[in-house]
């Protein structure tokens, strides 16, 4: 546990910091609306990773868990009139326990069969969503999500409405920092290395005696469960719900982004995140040029650059380091 | 009986488009390990070309196919060569997250080179055929007619000459298969060459009975999949017994239970057999 | 891009350089298109950006708007949602926050649309809907929300009159059922068919990308119907049209699709489509309305190369409207203002759509939706022709969205 402070932790505060103040200065609304879909995205990514980067299954159902979980929260909020502050907790839960239903029978198939059932489960998800419309409003979708109520501490009341709201901002920051937290207890714990151990050789591990099953079925649930968190996190800023955003293109994104930024890593998922948000906006692309663009990259990234953009840089970085401290010893520095 | 033996003949027509699909994907599953997820979205590509080739060249229906097959299979090459070779060693994920790379980059080309808006290929088989209250579609005929045909010109190829020898020595033991003197790269290439060109062809048979538009690519990439896993991966008979079975299915359930959740169906048996009977209706390990 | 933006933006700086100093007060005014311009709704998002950019280059190269001292001359961006509620949500954020856009119009598609209708309210903004169906979108009653496009189910009680005059007792559905406003406008018309006995004996479904009906097609076939009623977007309904043929269903096709001979012609033959029926808004066919919906439709084609959609004519009537209200306001700048105006606002000269008057002869009633008359339309060798209107009574259907939220 003491490596845990170190170096990277005092990054990561920087991180946070920074992205505490940024709102103050960029004030654009519009620009607080892209980051806060980004921190959404963090959530999703960093869920997305556990199964892609740390077991090394490629789930494709993450989008379909997201869906799951924003449409658990709207129901309740809106049907049963729950706080949406108590929904935040419950329907993540809910979403991990629908993953066990669908992870139990799926993980007993590797590489990527795996892979091609998580896609028929988010094909299903996506078409039960849109047409089971006495239940979820189909298509045209639920509108009004309502937003969570005020809070009201230390004498201040802080309250969620509006657009581009920086105490929504706030609130999806704590969540994208949990998951993160989340991840990295998970990585430096026992299970962490054993799923680790899983990526590289699933057959080795299995005959060192780990029941390998029970590590998957704990990431994939762990990963639906941040999905869902994300869904509703993502229906209510949004305020309006409906399938679309939970189809396979969007799982897809999210295999992106962590590819991207590096599956593995704890940084990875965030800086994939947050290219995957604000890419379409850089490059005001037409809908073609941005489809060949993500498939070239992710194409790319995956002949040359497997482990992504993170490791590249702290290679670099290491790299650097060490080319400046050959002149104080003749040893040959360890390799980057 | 009459609408039950209709609702058969309406699945034929659908399934034998599904096994084509199929065929190509189970050749390169089979002998490659590959999950070519991008099969698909080529053969929307090959479909869109037969549609230019007939529309700007005045060729006939199957002269655009005959036209387009040999550019889908150059491609199909070169998307071994430059995308899949690369990874040949590395782990299989790998190679699927690569066909997702490359499924984006041949939604947005085909985007880009043919527009959103759907493409119908026009063919002179219009007429009906009237069998005592079964209505048959003559395109629908023409349809399967072509579909098994080129099966059995590719069980032929693969069964009966020398290149097809190698191929099938590269699916048993690729290591043996070198050590015999095959060269592996170019049975890659070959593999590629013959999946890509009924890629083609299936997107050409879609094209005219149904429509090409951004998205029908990766549905029928899931559908084939689907059919290799109901038929058995890397089995040519399974291939064949799945995409007619899943094709009869999809319109008994969509016409005796429900045609709001047909597609759900297809995904449904996949997910069913992959848990109960993973090796398929017909498969080997 | 078929939109001449950079052209029109190029006319406007010349023409603005060329003209006498003493037009002093002369603005731009930006007017936001927010459509499905790529994707399935792009067959009648597309037309209707058209449209927009159409209207727009009329009224500047007559002048602009004027309005008070100020005379606006129009400038249009556009912004495609792809028909999708969350690109459509950013989408319209971005022309209100980044391109500071007050005026909101297309709007063709309804999930999308609903999805800015719920947060509309509380933005400095003026939203004129379109093609969107969704009767939700004007229930609410929203301030700031006005429709020229009647909803579905307006037309649908229409319709269900009609064929149950034609004779029809036994109809089957088939349609997009999943999309709400499809439904809407199947049950108005189930109501008027059981008033004369007669009961829809099946609902089938297919979805915006399906394109092989057959299995619903032939389980409809087996219930012999006396008439078959389909619904929903252009795409996937030609199939069905092509579809019944195929399967030798010989009974009386009515529809609800609105899509143009084009459109149609490209899945289906003329001679397959012979006899179908579309019961919908009296939208664009020369030949029901005026000279207005002629000079329209000859515009739209040499500017575009194309014939424009029998639903385009709602985006361009929008811009109008936005012209007349204007106009009525005295300034562009408080869009609540502007708003007030085209509550009150009478029938523009320049519609091209026949809409019908509500109370004190207002272009739009107290929901902020307007209404065109309907009508039942046949496809007649290789055209649709105007065949009749579809009475039906706007002033008691506008009581009726009064009264309900949905």
């Amino acid at each position: 546990m003491r490596r845990l402070i170190t170096k990277p932790l005092m990054l990561s505060i920087l991180v946070v910091a920074f992205a505490l103040a940024m709102p103050h200065a960029f004030k654009s609304p519009y620009y607080i609306h892209l980051m806060t879909l980004a921190l959404i995205w963090i959530v999703l990514a960093q869920g997305q990773n556990l199964t892609q980067g740390f077991v090394g299954y490629v789930s494709i159902a993450q989008a379909g868990f997201m869906g799951i979980g924003a449409y658990i929260s709207t129901l309740l909020t809106m049907n049963y009139g729950v706080s949406v502050w108590v929904t935040l907790v419950i329907a993540p839960l809910l979403t991990g326990v629908m993953a066990i239903v669908a992870g139990y029978p799926s993980l007993r198939v590797k590489g990527h069969y795996f892979s091609i059932v998580t896609l028929a489960y988010n094909m299903v998800i996506f078409i039960v969503l849109m047409t089971f419309r006495a239940l979820t409003g189909g298509e045209a979708g639920i509108p009004d999500v309502p937003r969570p109520s005020e809070l009201t501490l230390f004498g201040h009341v802080f309250s969620f409405e509006g657009r581009s709201n920086l105490n929504y901002y706030a609130l999806a920051l704590s969540a994208a920092v949990l998951a993160t937290i989340v991840c990295a207890l998970v990585l430096h714990s026992r299970a962490g290395r054993v799923m680790l151990a899983i990526r590289q050789n699933e057959d080795l591990a299995e005959a060192m005696g780990v029941i390998t099953s029970r590590y998957k079925l704990f990431a994939f649930v762990m990963s639906s469960i941040l999905a869902g968190l994300a869904g509703t996190l993502y229906a209510h800023y949004i305020g309006f719900l409906n399938p679309e955003p939970f189809g396979v293109d969007q799982s897809l994104n999210i295999i992106l982004a962590v590819i991207l930024g590096g599956s593995g890593t704890l940084a990875g998922p965030i800086v994939g995140a947050v290219s995957v948000t604000f890419l379409p906006e850089l490059l005001r692309f037409a809908d073609s040029f941005r489809l060949i663009t993500y498939g070239l990259i992710l194409v790319v990234a995956t002949i040359f650059l497997p482990k992504g953009l993170v490791p590249l840089v702290t290679s670099l970085w290491r790299w650097l380091r060490a080319r400046q401290s050959i002149p104080s010893d003749n040893k040959p520095t360890s390799k980057a | 009986m009459n609408e039950f033996l209709q609702q058969i003949l309406n699945g034929l027509a659908i399934g034998s488009v599904y096994t084509l699909v199929a065929l190509g994907l189970t050749v390169v599953f089979g002998i490659l390990g590959i999950a070519h997820f991008a099969h698909g979205s080529l053969a929307m590509f090959g479909g869109y070309l037969t549609f230019v080739f007939s529309t700007s060249m005045g060729l006939s229906f199957f002269a655009s196919i005959a036209m387009a097959m040999p550019v889908g299979a150059v491609m199909g090459m070169l998307i071994e060569r430059l995308a899949y070779r690369p990874v040949r060693d590395a782990p299989h994920i790998n190679a699927f997250i690569i066909a997702l790379g490359l499924t984006m980059m041949l939604e947005g080309g085909n985007l880009l080179l043919f527009g959103a808006d759907q493409v119908i290929i026009q063919t002179p088989y219009q007429q009906v055929f009237d069998f005592g209250g079964i209505f048959v579609a003559q395109l629908r005929m023409v349809v399967i007619v072509t579909a098994v045909t080129l099966v059995a010109v590719v069980t032929l190829l693969l069964l009966k000459t020398k290149t097809g020898k190698s191929v099938r020595a590269v699916a048993q033991n690729r290591h043996a298969a070198v050590l015999m003197g095959v060269n592996v790269n170019f049975v890659s290439s070959v593999v590629f060459a013959i999946s890509s060109a009924l890629g083609v062809a299936a997107g050409a048979l879609i094209g005219a009975l149904l429509a090409l538009a951004p998205g029908v690519g990766e549905s029928f990439a899931v559908k084939g999949f689907a059919v290799l896993i109901l038929g058995g991966l890397g089995s040519l008979p399974g291939a064949i017994l799945g995409g007619l079975v899943l094709g009869v299915s999809e319109s008994l359930a969509a016409g005796f239970l429900s045609s709001a959740y047909k597609d759900v169906i297809s995904f449904l048996i996949m997910i069913l057999v992959l848990l109960v009977m993973p090796q398929g209706l017909m498969g080997k390990k | 891009m078929k939109f001449k933006t950079p052209l029109t933006l190029a006319a406007l700086v010349i023409s603005a350089a060329l003209s006498p100093a003493v037009h002093a007060s002369e603005e731009v005014l930006v007017l936001g298109v927010n459509d499905a311009l790529t994707g399935g709704g792009a067959v009648y998002g597309l037309p209707q950006a058209n449209a927009v950019q159409m209207a727009a280059d009329e009224i500047n190269a007559a002048g602009g708007i004027k309005a008070g001292s100020i005379t606006y001359k129009l400038k249009v961006i556009t912004s495609d949602d792809k028909a999708n509620p969350t690109e459509a949500t950013n989408s319209v954020r971005k022309l209100i926050d980044r391109d500071n856009v007050k005026y909101l119009v297309g709007f063709c598609c309804s999930g999308s649309t609903s999805a800015v209708a719920s947060f509309i309210a509380k933005e400095d903004a003026l939203m004129l809907v379109g093609n969107a169906a969704e009767r939700a979108i004007t229930a609410q009653g929203i301030p700031n929300v006005f429709r020229t496009r009647p909803p579905a189910d307006f037309t649908g009680s229409a319709a269900g009159t009609f064929v149950a005059q034609k004779g029809a007792r036994n109809v089957a559905v088939i349609g997009a059922l999943e999309v709400g406003f499809y439904t809407q406008y199947v049950d108005a018309f189930e109501k008027e068919l059981n008033k004369v006995g007669g009961k829809i004996i099946a609902k089938e479904a297919f979805g915006l990308r399906d394109r092989d009906m057959t299995p619903q097609l032939t389980k409809i076939r087996g219930l012999k119907p006396d008439a078959i009623l389909v619904v929903g977007y252009v795409e996937p309904a030609a199939f069905v049209y092509r579809q019944a043929v195929e399967l030798g269903l010989n009974v009386p096709r009515y529809g609800f699709t609105s899509g143009s001979e084009e459109q149609f012609l490209k899945v289906v033959t003329s001679a397959q489509m012979e006899g179908v029926w579309d019961l919908r808004p009296t939208e664009l066919t020369i030949e029901a309305l005026g000279p207005q919906a002629k000079a329209y439709d000859a515009n739209y084609r040499k500017k575009f190369n194309q014939s424009p959609t029998p639903s385009s004519p709602y985006a361009y009537d929008q811009v109008y409207v936005l012209k007349n209200a204007i106009e009525r306001a005295g300034s562009a700048k408080d869009a609540k203002k502007v708003a007030e105006a085209v509550r009150t606002l009478p029938i523009p000269k320049e519609a091209v759509m026949k809409y019908m008057a509500n109370d004190g002869s207002a272009m739009f009633d107290q929901n902020g939706q307007a209404y065109t008359s309907n009508g039942a339309f046949q496809w007649q060798k290789g055209k649709w022709v105007f065949v009749s209107e579809l009475p039906s009574d706007n002033k008691a259907y506008s009581q009726f969205l009064r009264s309900i939220r949905k």
